[in-house]
């Protein structure tokens, strides 16, 4: 029990100096963006028809406390955003950040992690079938197809279903909630709604996870089942699907777990395109927009700060729930 | 000695005395789909590598055929109603737009004007690989030819496939080989001294990987300011690429020194009196040159897939260059899918690509594995 409350510590340690690397890193991102607050703000003033000048725009820089050096300001932000949740305002929309985010960021997550669930209740059972057949056949078109999820852009699968969609439903399916429901509160029929629309970023997003997860499942059951204790195991009279999950499917499945977070990582880095396409008024439409668009370099780096943390705290989830289950893990406490 | 041990004996010989370069080699070849992958592969490096002379005109505006936009392929053909002729020839087409037309468009196709194939024929000038020229390896007698139909401006897309992969090729070897040194040197630092130093570039390597890296590209690119010139832009993207690839080929570097510095053969070196330098140039390097050719060539499908997610998002290149990101961002319009389905062409060879890349990729890996190999 000590052993594992330790191993709690050290891992909840190490996520928090990750998270203050990666605020670090994003806060970086933040500054290098040409032009600051105070410029924005004045440049707004100018096209209302007031003239600005160089001085007006050091008087507002020390207003917004921008003067200070930069090591001084990231702490500033990163005490804002760890200990009150707060992650300042845009200043190009002049709107509270969160006040913007609102829901969009959980409905983004929970779209990547349904998608990511997606995937592994689909290349789990099959990954193992296919690493245990000796069917030539099946094995090569599992490969392909899973080549394919690799190399099919997601976007033109959703082009395509749109196409579909549009051309035999005359519906395309696009944005998250029909109209009546867009700007609602929640309610049963708002969810219903967006259940009713949400499948589909979320097949698309799980579709190119699933043929990753394939891939990781089949190579790991292969390590496995050549292993001296899947003999021993068939030695003893044990055979098919008791076998398989019984003995080589535990061990496969310890660094499948860990892997999650990273196969998050990948899922999110697919959301702003699929958004884009799909018209998701969500956290990863937010953040191309942010980007491409307006420049915002708030709201850019409050997502991107959001979605990092989000994978930091999947992986230190399944860290903690390995180390539950499989007591070598808490031993090797720093080594991954 | 009869003569069919003689050739065993030899075949044995070569096994034994082979370089390592050979026994991945021998491996590699029994592999069909990665055999396949690579004939792809290379088939895709040389259309990319002669693109200016392969493709028949200019891929910019400068190319374009002002009577033939958002036209369909044109494929040669030998035979049809009025007989056969053994050069391929296309047909000539005129174009309509008027009041009966509802100001759409219309291409009628002339059966009787027949355009013959030629080859070598002279055309826009360019320059490939530093030489200029102005000969294309293929061409029509009169007007143009267009094998995978036209953009709205009239581009030939399959002038600009070429050149598309050439580009989408170029920036992720330039990406590659930034990440490559980036690793070597600091996986190489983790991985050579250990310990503390280790740890703390590891910490530091995970943070970096944990930021999603495509969120990471766009904020990058979000600061290339417009007013750059198309190569500025090609080379900020290349490097971008490359910064932020390194973390996974760092961590590999790191994990084959930690373990290939404690070998016996590095002891026995050190102990036959040869210096760091000489032990790492001769011993530690050889160990492990094939596994990272190998690691360079999976990732690069994910270089390439990032610069066309980037470009397609409109962050990345733009449309003077042509790159593959750049040909699927044109492919998005509502039009597009429902009239002009010639444009997804480059998709074909996007797709064809990154599949030739993983499956080389995946057979070098099962090839450079020397316990890989069973039965």
């Amino acid at each position: 029990m000590l052993q594992f409350l330790q191993f709690t510590l050290i891992r909840a340690a190490m996520a928090l100096f990750t998270l203050f690397m990666v605020s670090l890193i994003v806060f970086t991102l933040m500054e290098l963006v040409p032009g600051n607050c105070a410029e924005r703000y004045l440049a707004f003033k100018n096209t209302q028809g007031a003239s600005i000048t160089v001085e007006d725009i050091a008087a507002e820089e020390r207003r917004l406390g921008l003067d200070r050096p930069f090591l001084v300001r990231w702490g500033d932000w990163v005490s804002d955003v760890f200990l009150r949740g707060e992650f300042g305002d845009s200043c190009i929309l002049r709107l509270d950040i969160n006040d913007l985010l609102g829901d969009k960021f959980l409905i983004s997550l929970g779209i990547c992690l349904t998608a990511l669930l997606l995937a592994y209740l689909i290349a789990v059972p099959v990954g193992i079938i296919a690493a245990s057949s000796r069917n030539a056949v099946l094995n090569g078109t599992l490969r392909f197809v899973s080549y394919l999820g690799l190399a099919m852009p997601n976007f033109l699968l959703a082009l395509i279903i749109m196409l579909v969609s549009t051309v035999m439903f005359g519906d395309s399916l696009t944005g998250l909630f029909s109209n009546e429901f867009r700007d609602a509160e929640w309610s049963w029929a708002r969810v219903q709604d967006f259940l009713s629309r949400a499948w589909l970023p979320v097949f698309i997003l799980g579709w190119s996870a699933t043929a990753f997860a394939l891939q990781t499942v089949r190579a790991l059951m292969l390590d496995e089942n050549d292993k001296l204790y899947v003999t021993a195991a068939r030695a003893r009279g044990l055979y098919g699907r008791r076998l398989l999950w019984r003995y080589p499917a535990r061990h496969a499945l310890g660094p499948i777990v860990n892997s999650l977070g990273f196969d998050l990582n990948r899922v999110f880095n697919e959301l702003p395109i699929v958004a884009a396409i799909l018209t998701l008024t969500e956290a990863g439409a937010l953040l191309l927009d942010a980007l491409a668009k307006s420049n915002d370099q708030q709201l850019a780096g409050a997502i991107i700060f959001l979605l990092t943390a989000s994978i930091v705290t999947l992986n230190f989830v399944t860290d903690i729930a390995l180390a539950a289950v499989d007591p070598r893990v808490r031993k090797s406490v720093v080594g991954g | 000695m009869t003569q069919t041990d003689a050739v065993e004996t030899r075949r044995k010989e070569a096994y034994f005395t082979a370089s390592q370069g050979q026994l991945i080699w021998a491996r590699f070849r029994r592999n069909r789909s990665a055999m396949i992958g690579g004939a792809v592969l290379i088939l895709l490096v040389f259309m990319g590598l002669f693109a200016p002379f392969l493709s028949p005109y200019d891929p910019t505006v400068a190319g374009r055929n002002p009577d033939y936009t958002n036209g369909a392929p044109q494929i040669p053909r030998f035979c049809d109603d009025q007989g056969c002729s053994a050069r391929p020839f296309i047909y000539g087409v005129t174009r309509e737009r008027s009041i009966e037309t509802n100001f759409r468009w219309v291409t009628e196709i002339d059966t009787d004007d027949r355009r013959y194939l030629q080859v070598f024929v002279e055309g826009d000038s360019y320059r490939m690989l530093g030489i200029r020229g102005d000969i294309h390896l293929f061409g029509v007698d009169e007007g143009k030819i267009h094998l995978f139909g036209t953009d709205a401006a009239g581009k030939d897309i399959f002038s600009r496939t070429l050149h598309a992969i050439n580009t989408s090729l170029a920036v992720g070897t330039l990406g590659v080989l930034i990440s490559f040194v980036m690793a070597l040197v600091i996986g190489g630092i983790a991985g050579y001294f250990g310990g503390v130093i280790d740890g703390v570039v590891q910490m530091i390597t995970d943070a970096v990987r944990t930021v999603p890296a495509i969120p990471l590209f766009m904020a990058m690119a979000a600061f290339v300011p417009d007013t750059w010139s198309a190569e500025t832009r090609f080379f900020f993207i290349s490097i971008i690429l490359g910064l932020i690839g390194w973390p996974t080929l760092a961590r590999r570097v790191r994990t084959h020194l930690l373990v290939e510095r404690n070998q016996e053969y590095v002891l026995a070196a050190r102990l036959a009196g040869a210096r760091p330098g000489h032990v790492i140039r001769r011993h530690l390097l050889p160990s492990f040159t094939s596994y990272i050719i190998v690691d360079l060539v999976i990732s690069f499908p994910y270089m390439v897939l990032s610069e066309t997610a980037l470009s397609f998002i409109g962050l990345g290149l733009k449309d003077p260059v042509n790159s593959l990101g750049v040909m699927l961002q044109n492919t998005t319009s509502a039009d597009v899918l429902l009239n002009y389905q010639w444009y997804f062409i480059p998709v074909l060879f996007f797709m064809a690509l990154v599949m030739a890349f993983v499956f080389v990729g995946d057979g070098l890996r099962d090839a450079a594995d020397p316990y890989g190999e069973r039965g």
